[in-house]
């Protein structure tokens, strides 16, 4: 007997007014299971409950006992919900919350999450908020002319998402097919050599750069673009790769697809999050072997530009795509940047600290208003830690690229 | 049209004399929930969209219409304000009925008024069942979207 169809989700059509026009209209329909997930749940303040530990002394497990101070109503929660309970803080999605559950316990039983939400509503415990911190602001300064561009622009490209689940076998195959020789011991030391003979490049191209750059004409500004644009296919294969390794080790991708991260980002990606059930080592080759590919890449194009004819268009193609891969790579594992990459995924990995960067802003923003202690604990000096240098990384990343742009100028 | 099923072709060139025709381009706005107002109309051809007021610049949309479809009946009847706002969706065209009008009709010829009532009872009981369903899918989607168990509270 076919098991029952699952329920269909309900959705709304909402129609929403073009602000100042006044017959300017769009209508979107949002499907319950998105509100859900983009839901911000938010605990009662922090003088409306208390929390209590209750250590067994039959089999040692921690409990917990959550109260409601106003209610007086009680709740026996166990350690992974009190860990979520600690996420529901108002600012973070269910999708996050849910990423950082996994990391933290590896477990992919997410009816962990909507079961404590039903338990903590029934205690009073909780209010659910469906709004996004950027729209939420932009909509406040609405009235300004760029903020409802960007409103608008943003509206738009959310929207843009062209995307597979049925991906499974394509990799497989894919894998089969000669995907599976780049997690070889020679595809390591090919790639190492690669990187080496990558950078003598580099640094043998570096003293003759503006010769170098005058290869791009009267037009450096489209050449970089267009360099950009490249470089943009081979964020594809970056994504492509991820999916080898998932591939690799057993795992299954899910979806892979193009859309626009944040709402302004162009980017392909896929979803690795199978990979969560497999080991640390598993997570680190597979964080990483994307990132690689700006590696070789980046090496071959140096390799390029240091055989091809000093001061040709070639040359100073070959140079920017270069430069623009390793940047990419070593971006991707940096993982002091504010923005959750590879190398970022690796570290939260190693620290056991799922949501390192949304407790270190939100530990910085309350020192900030003078809310803080004065003496640090390890973890607070961490989080101070990890703000300060990724502040100095993004502000020493784009004056880096604006030198480069006004360099090639 | 639906409306006129049951009127006969020569009470139905009656009707088609007191019809008046209104163009509405797209994203165009009607009218809107609150305003006042006197007649119904008719989508002769376009789409439009039935939308209420919920926050800000956020309208629930109640209904899509096209050709064949009526609305604004009910200010006709009861001289209440706008229950929804209009807007088109697409080029439109619609044909306008006034109060005035529809009286005329009425006391010219009973029998064509009776049909086109008998019509009107019709798609009222559909409209009704159907926001008995639009209830219940908002409702449905309330509570999906914020995981609300209500059985066991």
């Amino acid at each position: 007997m076919a098991p029952p169809e699952a329920p269909r989700r309900a959705r709304l059509e909402l129609l929403v007014r073009r602000d100042g026009a006044d017959d300017g209209f769009e209508v979107r329909e949002i499907g319950s299971a998105l509100a859900f997930i983009r839901s911000r749940p938010q605990r009662v303040p922090e003088d409306s409950f208390e929390l209590a530990e209750v250590a067994s002394r039959v089999d040692g497990q921690r409990s917990f006992i959550l109260k409601n101070t106003a209610t007086d109503r009680f709740l026996l929660i166990t350690e992974p919900e009190r860990f979520l309970w600690e996420q529901m803080n108002g600012t973070r999605s269910l999708q996050e919350i849910a990423t950082a559950y996994v990391l933290k316990y590896g477990e992919f039983d997410f009816d962990v999450i909507p079961h404590l939400i039903r338990k903590l509503q029934r205690a009073q415990l909780l209010t659910v908020t469906p709004t996004s911190r950027l729209r939420k602001a932009l909509a406040r300064h609405r009235r300004q002319p760029v903020a409802k561009m960007a409103e608008s622009a943003l509206t738009v490209l959310e929207r843009v998402n062209i995307s597979s689940r049925n991906v499974q076998d394509g990799f497989r195959l894919a894998y089969r097919f000669g995907g599976f020789l780049l997690f070889t011991p020679a595809a390591v030391v090919l790639c190492a050599v690669l990187a080496v003979f990558g950078l003598v490049a580099g640094v043998r191209l570096w003293p003759d750069a503006e010769r170098v750059v005058s290869g791009f004409g009267r037009s450096p500004l489209m050449a970089v673009l267009s360099v950009k644009l490249l470089f943009l296919v081979t964020v594809a294969a970056h994504q492509i790769v991820h999916g080898l390794a998932l591939v690799h080790y057993g795992r299954r991708v899910r979806e892979f697809g193009f859309t626009f991260l944040h709402g302004f980002v162009p980017t392909f990606y896929v979803d690795v999050t199978d990979i969560f059930m497999g080991s640390r080592r598993a997570r680190v080759v597979t964080a990483v072997s994307g990132a690689l590919v700006h590696l070789v890449l980046g090496s071959v194009w140096l390799l390029i530009a240091l055989r091809a004819t000093p001061g040709s268009f070639l040359q100073a193609f070959a140079a920017a795509s270069g430069m623009i891969q390793w940047q990419a790579f070593v971006v991707a594992l940096y993982p002091f940047c504010f923005i959750e990459m590879d190398g970022y995924h690796v570290l939260v990995d190693v620290l056991g600290i799922p949501t390192l960067k949304q407790d270190a802003m939100h530990h910085v923003a309350t020192m900030l208003r003078g809310a803080a202690g004065p003496r640090f604990t390890r973890q607070e000096a961490l989080y101070v830690g990890y703000v300060a240098v990724s502040a100095v990384s993004v502000a020493a990343f784009i004056a880096f690229n604006v030198w480069m742009i006004i360099h090639a100028s | 049209m639906r409306l006129f099923r049951n009127v006969d072709d020569t009470d139905l060139a009656t009707f088609a004399r007191s019809l008046r025709e209104q163009p509405l381009r797209r994203g165009q706005v009607l009218f809107r929930e609150g305003d006042l107002g006197d007649e119904m109309f008719l989508v002769r051809a376009g789409s439009i969209v039935v939308s209420k007021g919920v926050t800000g610049r956020v309208e629930q949309v109640l209904a899509r219409m096209g050709p064949g479809d009526f609305f604004g009946e009910m200010a006709l009847f009861d001289r209440s304000a706008r229950s929804a706002t209009i807007q088109a969706d697409t080029d439109v065209t619609l044909l306008l009925l006034d109060r005035d009008a529809l009286a005329r009709l009425t006391a010219d010829s009973p029998r064509a008024a009776a049909a086109f009532f008998q019509s009107l009872v019709h798609v009222f009981i559909e409209r009704l069942r159907a926001s008995g369903e639009l209830v219940a899918e908002v409702t449905r989607w309330g509570l999906e979207a914020t995981g609300l168990d209500v059985e066991s509270r």
